[in-house]
């Protein structure tokens, strides 16, 4: 069963901009079509302006649909007031009530909607150890941390069971630390819960994290709504290719070219040259530019026997955990991780060897992924 | 170009004691780093050198020369701020060559051309001269900010946290032009951040500081490697080390690292080091924390030897790679694993520790006493101070 689904979702804020400003770009949100499967942990990515968190928002009603459908579970939500849709809310900031202990504010919706107190306190037992907050039960908002508050928002966000649970950045108030041990503990109480999730980040790594699928959105438009492997494997276009992963993916203007039958990826105005994959034959042509892409694990040093062409490192750091080189290509710069132990400095001759078979083909002008004929 | 010490510096704000007797060389044409947590006193330090705050007690050199009662304006230091600090109603231009035409650098406007080109050439921003500072994006304001720093030929080039407020990406593609140009400043640079990859990257030498104090000073392989304390070794590295705490158990000459993991006693044998066993002996070392790296932990879904078993508490991506934390009851284990691994939470996982890849913590003091491969580790990083 499907626990959200989107129709043709537009959003148009009508006061938005000057008139004559209001020309093809005016959606925030343009023809939206998702369908999370009950249960699943879907992440909106994107960066900020880019419409994620306004479609979370028309997801949780707080917010006009200008056009389209929405459904959670299998009720059309459109003409729903929010509280009638059975959903959690956490977001950014955490909105407690400061006269209220902790207590008070995660049992706080269970009064309201007049739950019998034997049941509130059950349930608030039950939640407190999940969320780590039962030791902090009877304290004031005031006298937590960041993590605490964000533990106390959450368990308020989940106690009346909701079928769908809506987070908007719940971690971009913590700092690094708060954040990374946050991420591991939300991954675990939505695997025991097992609501529906949609969770809304500008952080490709917490979307890579977390989520079972990953929404990436861009200008309100979708760009591709799929696994985190697939979308770091297969991205359809080039916007994707470089927002997922750090560092992104080395993306080069290039100038195919042929030689005795074999084509090669040729730069401006540097020697490199890369084997062309056997697969691309079909779509590429003496001549022909695009751009290429390659993740920095899968350009490589080569050893003493090696066949790469040298190259002249640019930039090297040390980094402890791995160490990342920098090689200029034109005036773009190519870089590559390694865990290699090997020290280097700038201007020390290496051998680049590329894994061709992970070389990605974009088109210049649309960025749209080349593919190989099927 | 000088060379900048700073001797037993003292600064307290009212009850606070923010700076407790700092003493810092820095070479000519070094690129220093100061590095620690929020708080520590690393823009102090920053701000006593640029002659923004006066310390208490203690002496500040430039060049053997006493500075302590030398105003701002004549240390002739350039400062690059983490919120860019840019006049907004000038061009990129006219920031770059503001300092230029003051009354206490006055140059020619010619001379001030060429050096302004010169710089904008280097932040390669030669194509944003025209530019309002509105009209940038927040890495255009740094490099501009970067930029106008460089026209001068400054002692030292102090740089709080420079790229502090970009984004994760943009900050990383900065470190790594700052890293390329590092070579053409050719002036004494004083870099504070917060950020372990920035203060690897670009330091020659690394100061740690943590409560006003200094921790550490050393090169990065050096604090990467030989971490002074549990601390320093907390700091270096994502994701964090490993502290397991156990008994070195010695008999007959061979040692054992006896530990707990949710419950069940586990005694690993520490392959033979002597010096390691010899340094050990030495300072009566018995409880011990050993530090060991995520990258050196492994794992298998099935039982194997020399692996012992426990449940995965949680496996996520951290880009290139992920973690998995095994848990291990009072804490977690944390190594390195390859993304997409069909993982459940709380299925079970066999781990083994590559000891002799560990580092050994007083388990009392936090202190460091020793760790495997401790002479070949200082040959090594010698031989890159060398270089």
């Amino acid at each position: 069963m499907a626990g959200l689904t989107l129709k043709n979702v537009f959003k148009r804020y009508e006061n938005s901009g000057k008139k004559k400003n209001r020309q093809q770009n005016d959606y925030a949100v343009k023809d939206l079509n998702l369908v999370c499967e009950q249960g699943e942990f879907v992440a909106f990515l994107g960066p900020s302006g880019c419409g994620k968190t306004t479609t979370l928002r028309m997801i949780a009603g707080l917010e006009d649909i200008t056009k389209g459908e929405i459904y959670i579970g299998d009720r059309l939500v459109n003409h729903l007031h929010p509280k009638d849709r059975n959903i959690g809310l956490a977001f950014e900031d955490y909105a407690m009530y400061p006269p209220l202990d902790v207590y008070g504010n995660v049992a706080f919706n269970l009064r309201a909607k007049g739950v019998d107190k034997g049941e509130i306190d059950r349930r608030v037992r039950e939640i407190a150890p999940l969320m780590q907050i039962d030791d902090i039960l009877d304290k004031m908002p005031v006298k937590l941390s960041g993590g605490q508050k964000q533990r106390v928002n959450i368990a308020r966000a989940i106690i009346r069971e909701p079928e769908l649970l809506l987070m908007d950045e719940p971690l971009s108030h913590l700092d690094g630390k708060a954040r990374q041990s946050m991420r591991v503990e939300i991954k675990r109480l939505i695997n025991k819960i097992k609501c529906t999730t949609v969770y809304v980040t500008h952080d490709q790594l917490e979307a890579m994290s977390l989520a079972d699928k990953i929404a990436i959105i861009n200008f309100g438009v979708l760009q591709q709504f799929g696994t985190p492997a697939e979308v770091y494997d297969d991205p359809v276009n080039e916007f994707v290719a470089s927002f997922i992963g750090e560092p992104p993916m080395n993306i080069l203007e290039t100038t195919i070219i042929k030689e005795d039958g074999t084509f090669f990826f040729t730069f401006a105005n540097s020697n490199l040259k890369i084997a062309v994959p056997g697969r691309y034959y079909g779509v590429v042509s003496d001549g022909f530019r695009c751009k290429m892409g390659v993740r920095p694990m899968d350009v490589l040093v080569g050893g003493d026997g090696s066949k790469g062409t040298p190259e002249e490192i640019a930039t090297f750091e040390n980094l402890g955990d791995e160490r990342r080189i920098g090689i200029r290509v034109g005036d773009m710069l190519l870089m590559l991780i390694t865990e290699d132990e090997k020290r280097y400095r700038s201007g020390d001759i290496i051998k680049l060897e590329v894994r061709e078979e992970k070389t990605h083909l974009f088109d210049i002008e649309t960025g749209n992924r080349i593919r190989e004929l099927a | 170009m000088a060379r900048i010490q700073l001797e037993n510096v003292k600064k307290s704000f009212g009850r606070v004691q923010a700076l407790n007797g700092i003493d810092i060389d820095v070479k000519d044409k070094e690129f220093f780093v100061l590095f620690g947590p929020a708080g520590a006193g690393k823009t102090t330090i920053l701000n006593c050198i640029a002659g923004i705050s006066l310390p208490e007690e203690g002496v500040i050199r430039f060049n053997d020369e006493i500075v302590n009662l030398v105003d701002p304006a004549h240390r002739n230091v350039a400062m690059v701020f983490e919120n860019y600090a840019l006049y907004p109603q000038m061009t990129v231009y006219d920031n770059m060559a503001a300092a230029l035409r003051s009354n206490l650098y006055k140059t020619d406007e010619a001379t001030i051309k060429e050096k302004v080109h010169a710089a904008a050439r280097m932040m390669k921003m030669e194509n944003l001269l025209e530019r309002l500072p509105s009209q940038l994006s927040n890495g255009q304001k740094q490099r501009v900010a970067m930029g106008r720093a460089l026209v001068r030929t400054p002692n030292v080039f102090l740089m709080d946290e420079p790229l502090a407020h970009l984004d994760a990406k943009l900050r990383n593609a900065m470190r790594t032009e700052l890293k390329e140009m590092q070579a053409n400043l050719g002036s004494t640079c004083i870099y504070v951040t917060h950020d372990f990859m920035e203060a690897m990257a670009l330091g020659d030498r690394i100061a740690i500081i943590n409560q006003g104090e200094i921790v550490q000073i050393g090169s990065g392989d050096e604090i990467y490697y030989m971490p002074c304390n549990e601390f320093v070794a907390q700091l270096m590295g994502d994701p964090q080390i490993n502290i397991i705490p156990g008994r070195i158990k010695e008999e007959k000459g061979n040692c054992e690292f006896c530990f707990e993991a949710g419950g069940q006693k586990i005694a690993v044998p520490m392959p033979e080091d002597r010096e390691l066993f010899e340094k050990i002996r030495r300072t009566g070392l018995q409880n011990a924390d050993m530090g060991l790296r995520p990258q050196n932990v492994k794992y298998s879904f099935a039982p194997e030897k020399g692996y012992f078993r426990t449940t995965v508490y949680s496996y996520e991506s951290i880009g290139n790679k992920s973690v998995i934390q095994a848990d291990c009851g009072d804490y977690q284990l944390r190594m390195i694993a390859p993304n997409g691994l069909k993982i459940q939470i709380d299925q079970d996982i066999y781990v083994q520790l590559e000891v002799d890849h560990s580092m050994f913590f007083d388990q009392q003091t936090k202190e460091y006493v020793s760790r495997y491969d401790e002479a070949s580790i200082k040959a090594f990083a010698a031989e890159q101070e060398v270089r």
